[in-house]
C-alpha cells in the first residue's frame, strides 16, 4: 500500500510511501483521503517526508482535501521536501496550507 | 553543434515518470542547478500529462513524443502529440493565478500546470502542423 495512516492524539497522520505524488497516483490518493474524511477523521496531517516530486495534479488533491474539510477540521502538511516546497511557493499555495517542519510539530498545532 | 534526444511513450500517466527520469539524466550533464533541474522536470511532467489528459482524453494507445535538444547555451524540450490541440484562449491566458484563502470555490481551478510552465521557462511556443501538436519549451543555460 502506498499510503497508510495512524492516529496521534486528535490527529490522523497520513503517510505517503511514494517518492512521487503525481497524476498517475493522485486519484488513488484522493479516494484514500476522502474515505478517511467520510469516516469522520477531521484533523488530518499529511506526512510528505518521502515525496521528492509533486506535480500540479498531486497538489490539486491536497487542495481538494483541504476544501472538503474546510471549516470542519484541519488539513495540514508536514516534512515537505525542497522541490515540494518550491511548488507551493510557485503556485502561492503556501497561503492555503500550514507547512510544518515535522509531524510532531503538526500534531502540536504549532 | 546541438545534441538531440528523442523519446516516445504511450499515452498513459504512469509513463510520464519515464521521460521525466530520462530528461533529469540529460539535465545532470548541463550547468543547470538542482533547483532548476527540479523545475524543468516539473514543466516537462505538466506538459506530458497535459497531452495525455487533454489531447488524448486519457486514452492509452497513442504516442507522446519528447524531444530534447541542446547546445552550449540553450536547452529546448518539445512535447508532441497527435490529438486535440490546446485552444488558443488557453495558451494565451497569461493571467497570474491569485490564491485567496477566503475563496475556496476557486482553489481548484484548472490550468495551473500551464501557468507554472509559463512562469519557469524562458520561452514557450505552441505549434500545430497537420496532425502534430508541439509544445516547445526553451531554457537558457549558463556557460
Amino acid at each position: 500500500m502506498a499510503f497508510e495512516n495512524h492516529e496521534e492524539g486528535h490527529f490522523t497522520v497520513v503517510r505517503i510511501d511514494e517518492s512521487r505524488l503525481d497524476a498517475s497516483v493522485a486519484e488513488v490518493f484522493k479516494t484514500y483521503v476522502f474515505d478517511l474524511i467520510e469516516e469522520g477523521r477531521s484533523n488530518i496531517v499529511v506526512d510528505l517526508a518521502e515525496v521528492r516530486f509533486m506535480d500540479s495534479t498531486g497538489l490539486s488533491v491536497l487542495v481538494a482535501g483541504l476544501k472538503k474539510l474546510s471549516g470542519n477540521g484541519s488539513f495540514s502538511l508536514a516534512c515537505a521536501q525542497p522541490a515540494v516546497r518550491d511548488l507551493f511557493d510557485l503556485t502561492s499555495m503556501d497561503k492555503l496550507f500550514k507547512l510544518h517542519g515535522s509531524v510532531a510539530e503538526a500534531v502540536k498545532g504549532s | 553543434m546541438s545534441q538531440v534526444l528523442k523519446l516516445e511513450i504511450d499515452s498513459q500517466l504512469s509513463n510520464t515518470r519515464l521521460v521525466a527520469m530520462a530528461v533529469r539524466g540529460v539535465c545532470a550533464m548541463t550547468t543547470l542547478s538542482p533547483v532548476e533541474i527540479n523545475r524543468l522536470e516539473l514543466c516537462l511532467v505538466e506538459i506530458v500529462n497535459n497531452a495525455i489528459e487533454h489531447a488524448y482524453d486519457n486514452e492509452a494507445g497513442h504516442p507522446v513524443e519528447v524531444c530534447v535538444s541542446m547546445n552550449k547555451t540553450t536547452m529546448n524540450i518539445s512535447v508532441s502529440d497527435w490529438g486535440q490541440s490546446i485552444p488558443d484562449d488557453v495558451m494565451q491566458n497569461k493571467t497570474e493565478m491569485v490564491v485567496d484563502p477566503e475563496q475556496p470555490e476557486v482553489w481548484l481551478c484548472s490550468g495551473r500546470g500551464l501557468h507554472i510552465v509559463n512562469k519557469l521557462m524562458d520561452q514557450v511556443t505552441y505549434e500545430s502542423n497537420q496532425d502534430k501538436n508541439s509544445f516547445i519549451m526553451k531554457k537558457e543555460l549558463r556557460h
